[in-house]
């Protein structure tokens, strides 16, 4: 019974390493182990900067957000990036509760989190 | 075809001695007014103070006789209830909604959602609910959607519910991750949720050698309860974002369990 993800992945043209990948449906403990394979093996394949569309992510919680936190440091470790991009106005609010906000890179829209990439 | 003939009916055996229900049916024009006042002086001489219009059986209303029911609201509001409109056809409840009285007066489905609004409104009645699963991570996002389903049943904003939502998810996943497992050690949610605040309750088992690490897992200052956060634990914030989305929370650890309580008030 796990909750509802889906993720999709979307080239950018121009940039080789770099991929869209929009997120549909609720992050949360049930689903992270998933999340955090597809995100991983799009780092091994060399894609390591991420554009994260949540336009259509509903939910997430402190379990999904650890994961964030995680593919941030991860992406930067291989010298990539993770940025957010399109979040929810509760979604957003969560990330900032808990003080994540200033720690991840988070853009209002889509196609500025694209421009901002290296 | 002619108009059907005005009817109005009072009965009080609805389970609440300040409430009547007033049955009007028919063609209430100008010339229904004078019978309309007749009933409400009767109604007026009464101890009721919420008056339940229903007009289930109503086929037109002139704004003459709309403006008589806002002078008799605005008595019933001075006695501390109201006056509210149920059962409304879709002509009617259109053409009141023309005229504004949507603005001024609640329409509901039917009697028995008047009824229930009262005991919200008025009454200050809580609505609680009891749910015990086995404790398993899976089971957990069906109840935390049933909470904000309950309470966005009950008027509260898509925010509140969000966050309502939020705190169920993070107590219901702390007691399935650090209580004990199996179907027979099952976690009890409990959920209490007025016009003000939703009260929650939830209940793990848990090994009694677990005492004193939960005890300082729960403590204010540990790790992961403050709000900044580091990049390197993938865990650990749960506690931290329920005390932060609720107005109140306590722990209690024995060496039966867990209780988490927390109270959050309705914001919006």
């Amino acid at each position: 019974m796990e909750t509802q993800i889906q993720i999709t992945c979307e080239e950018i043209a121009g940039k080789a390493n770099a991929r869209i990948v929009r997120f549909v449906g609720d992050l949360d403990a049930t689903n992270v182990d998933y999340v955090t394979e597809q995100i991983t093996n799009y780092f091994s394949d060399g894609l390591v900067k991420i554009v994260a569309d949540f336009k259509q992510l509903r939910y997430v919680n402190s379990t999904g957000l650890g994961v964030l936190l995680h593919f941030n440091k991860s992406a930067k470790e291989r010298g990539g990036c993770f940025k957010i991009a399109n979040l929810n106005e509760n979604v957003y609010e969560i990330i900032e509760i808990i003080g994540a906000a200033s720690l991840l890179d988070i853009y209002d829209e889509l196609n500025e989190a694209v421009a901002a990439l290296n | 075809m002619g108009n059907s003939a005005l009817k109005m009916e009072i009965s009080s055996d609805w389970g609440s001695a300040e409430i009547a229900v007033l049955k009007v049916s028919g063609f209430l024009d100008f010339s229904g007014i004078a019978m309309l006042s007749k009933f409400f002086d009767r109604i007026a001489e009464e101890k009721w103070s919420y008056v339940i219009v229903d007009l289930v059986g109503l086929e037109a209303m002139c704004s003459a006789a709309l403006g008589e029911f806002m002078g008799y609201r605005k008595r019933f509001v001075e006695r501390g209830g109201s006056l509210v409109f149920a059962g409304l056809s879709g002509n009617i409840r259109s053409k009141l909604t023309l005229l504004g009285a949507n603005k001024i007066f609640s329409f509901y489905q039917d009697v028995r959602s008047a009824i229930n609004a009262y005991k919200w409104d008025y009454k200050k009645q809580s609505k609680s609910v009891a749910i015990s699963f086995p404790a398993d991570l899976a089971l957990v996002p069906p109840i935390r959607q049933f909470a904000s389903r309950l309470v966005r049943q009950k008027g509260y904003s898509v925010k509140d519910a969000f966050r309502i939502e939020t705190i169920v998810d993070e107590v219901c996943n702390n007691a399935v991750e650090h209580g004990l497992g199996g179907a027979e050690n099952t976690v009890d949610v409990r959920m209490s949720v007025d016009k003000e605040k939703i009260d929650i309750n939830v209940s793990n088992k848990s090994a009694p050698e677990k005492v004193a690490v939960l005890r300082e897992l729960t403590k204010p200052q540990t790790r992961g309860t403050g709000n900044h956060v580091g990049t390197d634990d993938k865990r650990g914030r749960g506690l931290a974002l329920i005390r932060m989305l609720s107005n109140d929370m306590d722990v209690d650890i024995t060496e039966h369990g867990t209780t988490v309580h927390v109270i959050k008030l309705r914001e919006e």
